[in-house]
């Protein structure tokens, strides 16, 4: 951490200039919360790049170790705030696999509508969010409109608009209402020509097009090495989906397609993102389509689940990536080591190398296009 | 040469369907709320403030267990013998600590339940005081918290009740 | 749950309590009936404020389709149309304002002869008179293009904008008074310099900035030869002078002692600078065609209609016009430092750009200097490319409004289309912006000063 924190000496060179340090962060309009980027700047283009993490840490692994399965899913609301549901689900996935519970199809089916409708808010804050770093400001607004829809949806189903705990274990909270049904239809009906607007508006505007294609590309080899996985990955022509390659919730039964990007551009990754809010409709509506009947929890589930001893890996498609949660259990109430593999904190690792010799400008349209959020990030 | 001309008009016609849109939503009402003078209902499911009634409490302790972050507490009641009763004398909920993930609510036996949900959304705390909230026999619904500085039960300053009554699940 | 601690006991539970204690109720009673439950009252917020039951009412769906059943829709628009005509008739009993500077300056003189003063003395207080009036227009176009941005913005974005400033008794609407509250709390905000700040230059960059503006109001056309002075060379004396406002820039960017602001401070000086020659090469067809300098002539060149309907404006020559109004415009935005070319300010990459390390009236003086350039580029391109003052129909309802309200009425089109492009586009990067400037704009501006050339030999304007 030394060299981040003193100035770097002066450049040696013919013409006499001067190398600028800049600390991006973590107070900045566009770092996405509170990551700081350390920047060495010669005139625009920088040289040496530093992400500096760990404002937002709450040690959230630790807390999971003195506290019960049901109480951890509360903790893990607050991992990717933006998008809860995965979150809630990769616990309870991990948990069930511990305790030998298998949700009933009711409520699979209802964990993929609410994973697939929080990955549609969540990708539209990232459009909103990456209108905004690169100047445009409207169409932040309107996908915060639309977002604003989804989160009243939640809010009408299991009363929170942000952190869930709509996932429990062994199945879901609450049963969803006829009329919610209703009010979902009437939400996709709207939504999907709202898409072909973001598109005019930002995704096909040449001056966004021009600030993030050909802007950060990652080749399909340094994707696959960095760990990158989700849209970042997808971006780069890597067909690689946790729904698709290793089926959860019924993934298997849902047909739809895994949007690839070409040259794993900023824009492809941007382009990725816009068109798996159009795949997540169509899984909506197949799972509204075929909603089996029955219960919503499954029988035996103990208020205080004590567990064999044992280890279990579970992992989702969240929002972001590859979310996956390894737990160990000692056979207590609680616990004995959670791990969480956050998508956000994987991906964050290739801004030090792909920052190298960009301008200031590209470093938020990087920053932007890889969509970390920091609460996930420092957990 | 052609190439160049395609891709100038190719560009404009781009820039300008988006002008068209933005102009189109400015003719277009605003979708937003004014919001103090207008106010949504949440709804019934909300996850609000926390209410919690005294008389109905068996003290039981099941929201105690249920909470993830420990933000309740309670004592018990005791019978002129010193024995413990199913009633409880105080009890408190830290809202620093509160997750609003109506765990101690679902965990509640009692019918009506005893603590649960409100759907009041603006609770506004000018004082640490304040995020502590205390019930005992005869208090409101909403509790009161305890002013360190004048040593005695305050009203909640920064509670403003959207809903006369909040529903209550059995 | 192991871990509850001690320390956060919330109440000593000795304080005795309001009711009898709880020990009298252990006994096995008939249940009590539950007391009503009792809210404190509402201290710290508005009162309950109107209660909107159905959430589903405010979906953007349900709003969007019943845009007209909606009685504040109609409202708003009925207003707008009010507000329009009321002032276009209101324009026709005015009429043109060319003769009142004419008795106004009459009246100075004989006030001065009748006082004996010495000659010089009136044409000096109405050289003053005229310099408070162009200095007020820039310091109300600031009060109102603020807040007509902020609405404009809002409207676009789906939202309100401000609603509130006015009065507390309903004359409110639509929060007119924004800005002038706004500018009250600028004045009454801490101006702080930074430390690590260039002491002189930071205080004084933003009078280097709003000086050469104000200046270059001069010779501008505000209707039918309504300007504050009548200068020859009008076109060079306002480029001139709006070029040196980016040394103000500058100093702000380098004075701040900010990084972030060093960086907007060398982006506005590489940006303002290229993109003053496409701004000079897009006018000089509109020069070659009117034959002078003068703001006067090129509105008075602009005259008269085609087939009786299409006014024979520059913006209406074919091709040529449009390439020159196309290229001053985004030149003229690029000038203001807005979006799509607001790289000096940046408010995503520089944090704030050169005015990073400003506050109260220092900055806001950026802000005004900005609008004031909106102004004026928008009262130029009506100047240059719409005819100035002229009617855009030769039709009786059009040509009783005088030429100041039409020349208002283009300028605040154009005014519009800056803050339209402004809520609608991304930024550019510095390399594109550069490169759009040098190889797109600059070459086309060229090709069209010799397309109007072209234009001229063969005598076709």
């Amino acid at each position: 951490m030394s060299d981040i924190a003193t100035p770097p000496a002066l450049a040696t060179s013919s013409l006499k200039t001067d190398q600028m340090f800049i600390n991006m962060g973590p107070q900045h309009p566009s770092t996405h919360g509170v990551l700081r980027i350390a920047l060495t700047l010669e005139g625009e283009v920088i040289v040496k790049a530093v992400p500096d993490i760990g404002y937002l840490h709450r040690g959230t692994e630790k807390l999971a170790e003195v506290r019960g399965y049901h109480h951890c899913i509360v903790l893990t609301d607050r991992w990717d705030y933006v998008s809860a549901m995965p979150n809630n689900l990769v616990f309870c996935l991990a948990a069930e696999k511990l305790l030998g519970v298998k949700a009933p199809a009711r409520a699979d089916t209802l964990r993929v509508v609410m994973c697939e409708m929080n990955r549609i808010a969540s990708h539209l804050l990232f459009m909103g969010t990456y209108g905004i770093d690169t100047g445009a400001f409207t169409p932040f607004l309107y996908a915060f409109r639309e977002r604003e829809m989804v989160l009243d949806l939640f809010e009408m189903l299991c009363g929170a608009r942000l952190t869930y705990n709509y996932i429990r274990l062994g199945g879901v909270m609450t049963d969803v209402t006829p009329e919610w049904i209703g009010r979902l239809k009437e939400f996709l009906v709207y939504f999907k020509p709202r898409l072909d607007e973001y598109n005019t508006l930002l995704t096909f505007n040449p001056i966004f097009m021009a600030r993030t294609k050909g802007v950060g590309c990652i080749t399909p080899q340094e994707a696959v090495n960095w760990g990158l996985s989700g849209p970042n990955l997808r971006g780069s022509g890597v067909n690689y989906d946790a729904r698709k390659h290793d089926p959860y919730c019924g993934y298997e039964t849902y047909e739809f397609d895994v949007p690839l990007g070409e040259e794993g551009s900023c824009w492809d990754r941007y382009y990725c993102r816009v068109r798996e809010m159009r795949e997540s409709v169509r899984i909506i509506e197949q799972a509204l389509a075929k909603l089996p009947d029955g219960p919503v929890m499954a029988p035996g589930v103990a208020k205080v689940p004590k567990p064999a001893p044992g280890e279990s890996y579970a992992h989702v498609e969240a929002s972001r990536g590859d979310l996956g949660i390894y737990l160990v259990s000692d056979g207590g109430i609680s616990p004995f080591r959670m791990h969480v593999r956050a998508p956000s904190f994987v991906n964050l690792a290739m801004l030090e190398e792909k920052l190298v010799g960009m301008k200031v400008a590209d470093v938020i349209a990087i920053l932007g296009s890889i969509d970390i959020v920091l609460g996930e990030v420092d957990r | 040469m052609i190439g160049y001309f395609t891709n100038i008009f190719r560009n404009s016609r781009a820039l300008v369907s988006g002008h068209w849109i933005t102009l189109r939503y400015m003719f277009k009402p605003a979708v937003t709320i004014h919001y103090p003078d207008e106010k949504l209902l949440p709804f019934e499911k909300f996850r609000g403030a926390l209410l919690f009634d005294a008389n109905t409490c068996i003290s039981c302790n099941l929201c105690v267990k249920a909470c993830p972050s420990n933000c309740i507490q309670l004592e018990n009641a005791t019978n002129e013998a010193g024995k413990k009763v199913a009633k409880v004398a105080w009890y408190s909920i830290d809202f620093g600590k509160c997750n609003f993930c109506r765990l101690c609510e679902e965990s509640c036996p009692t019918k009506p339940k005893s603590v649960w949900h409100a759907l009041d959304y603006e609770m506004i705390f000018t004082r640490r005081d304040e995020m502590v909230r205390c019930w005992k026999q005869g208090f409101a619904y909403v509790g009161k918290y305890f002013d360190s500085k004048s040593k005695e039960f305050k009203d909640p300053e920064g509670q403003i009740s959207i809903h006369e009554i909040p529903p209550r699940r059995n | 749950m192991s871990d509850a601690s001690e320390d956060n006991k919330p109440a000593p539970p000795d304080v005795s309590p309001p009711t009898p204690p709880a020990a009298s109720v252990a006994k096995p009673l008939p249940k009590p009936a539950l007391p009503k439950p009792v809210f404190p009252e509402a201290k710290l917020n508005h009162a309950n404020g109107r209660l909107l039951t159905d959430r589903f009412a405010t979906w953007p769906q349900a709003i969007f389709d019943s845009a007209w059943s909606r009685p504040s829709y109609r409202m708003g628009a009925g207003l707008l149309a009010g507000i329009v005509i009321g002032l276009s008739v209101m324009s026709i009993f005015i009429g043109e304002l060319t003769p009142w500077g004419g008795k106004i300056y009459a009246l100075l003189e004989s006030l001065a002869r009748r006082q004996a003063l010495p000659a010089y003395v009136a044409p000096l207080v109405w050289i003053l008179i005229k310099v408070l009036i162009v200095l007020h227009i820039i310091l109300l176009n600031g009060l109102w293009a603020i807040w007509w941005e902020r609405k404009i913005s809002a409207h676009i974005q789906s939202r309100v904008g401000p609603t509130y400033a006015g009065s507390p008794k309903g004359w409110n609407f639509h929060g007119w008074a924004q800005t002038a509250i706004d500018g009250i709390k600028l004045l009454l905000k801490e101006d702080i310099t930074p430390a690590a700040a260039d002491k002189w230059v930071h205080a004084l960059a933003p009078a280097i900035v709003v000086v050469p503006c104000v200046i270059a109001f001069a010779p501008v056309l505000f209707g039918q030869n309504l300007a504050a002075a009548n200068l020859d060379i009008g076109t060079l004396y306002i480029f001139a002078f709006a070029g040196i406002t980016v040394i103000g820039v500058v100093m702000a960017g380098w004075g701040s002692g900010n990084k972030y602001s060093l960086l907007g401070g060398l982006r506005a000086a590489a940006q303002i600078v290229s993109y003053e020659l496409p701004r000079g090469f897009s006018v000089v067809p509109v020069l070659m065609f009117a034959g002078s300098l003068d703001l006067a002539v090129i509105a008075k060149a602009q005259e008269g209609y085609w087939w009786g309907v299409v006014p024979k404006w520059f913006v209406f020559y074919p091709v040529v016009g449009q390439i020159a109004f196309i290229i001053f415009l985004i030149a003229s935005i690029a000038e203001t430092n807005r979006v799509p070319f607001d790289i000096p300010e940046a408010e995503s990459e520089l944090v704030g750009g050169f005015h990073t390390e400003y506050s109260g009236m220092k900055w806001s003086i950026f802000f005004l200097t900005e609008y004031g350039y909106v102004l004026l580029g928008s009262l130029l391109l009506a100047t240059f490319f719409m005819g100035g003052g002229a009617s855009p129909l030769p039709f009786v309802p059009f040509t009783l409004i005088p030429s100041w309200l039409w020349m208002l009425a283009k300028a605040m089109l154009m005014m519009f289309v800056f803050l339209w492009v402004r809520w609608t586009l991304p930024r550019f990067r510095v390399d594109q912006l550069m490169d759009f400037c040098w190889k797109f704009l600059l070459p086309w501006s060229f090709a069209n000063v010799i397309l109007a050339g072209v234009y001229l030999a063969f005598k076709w304007a």
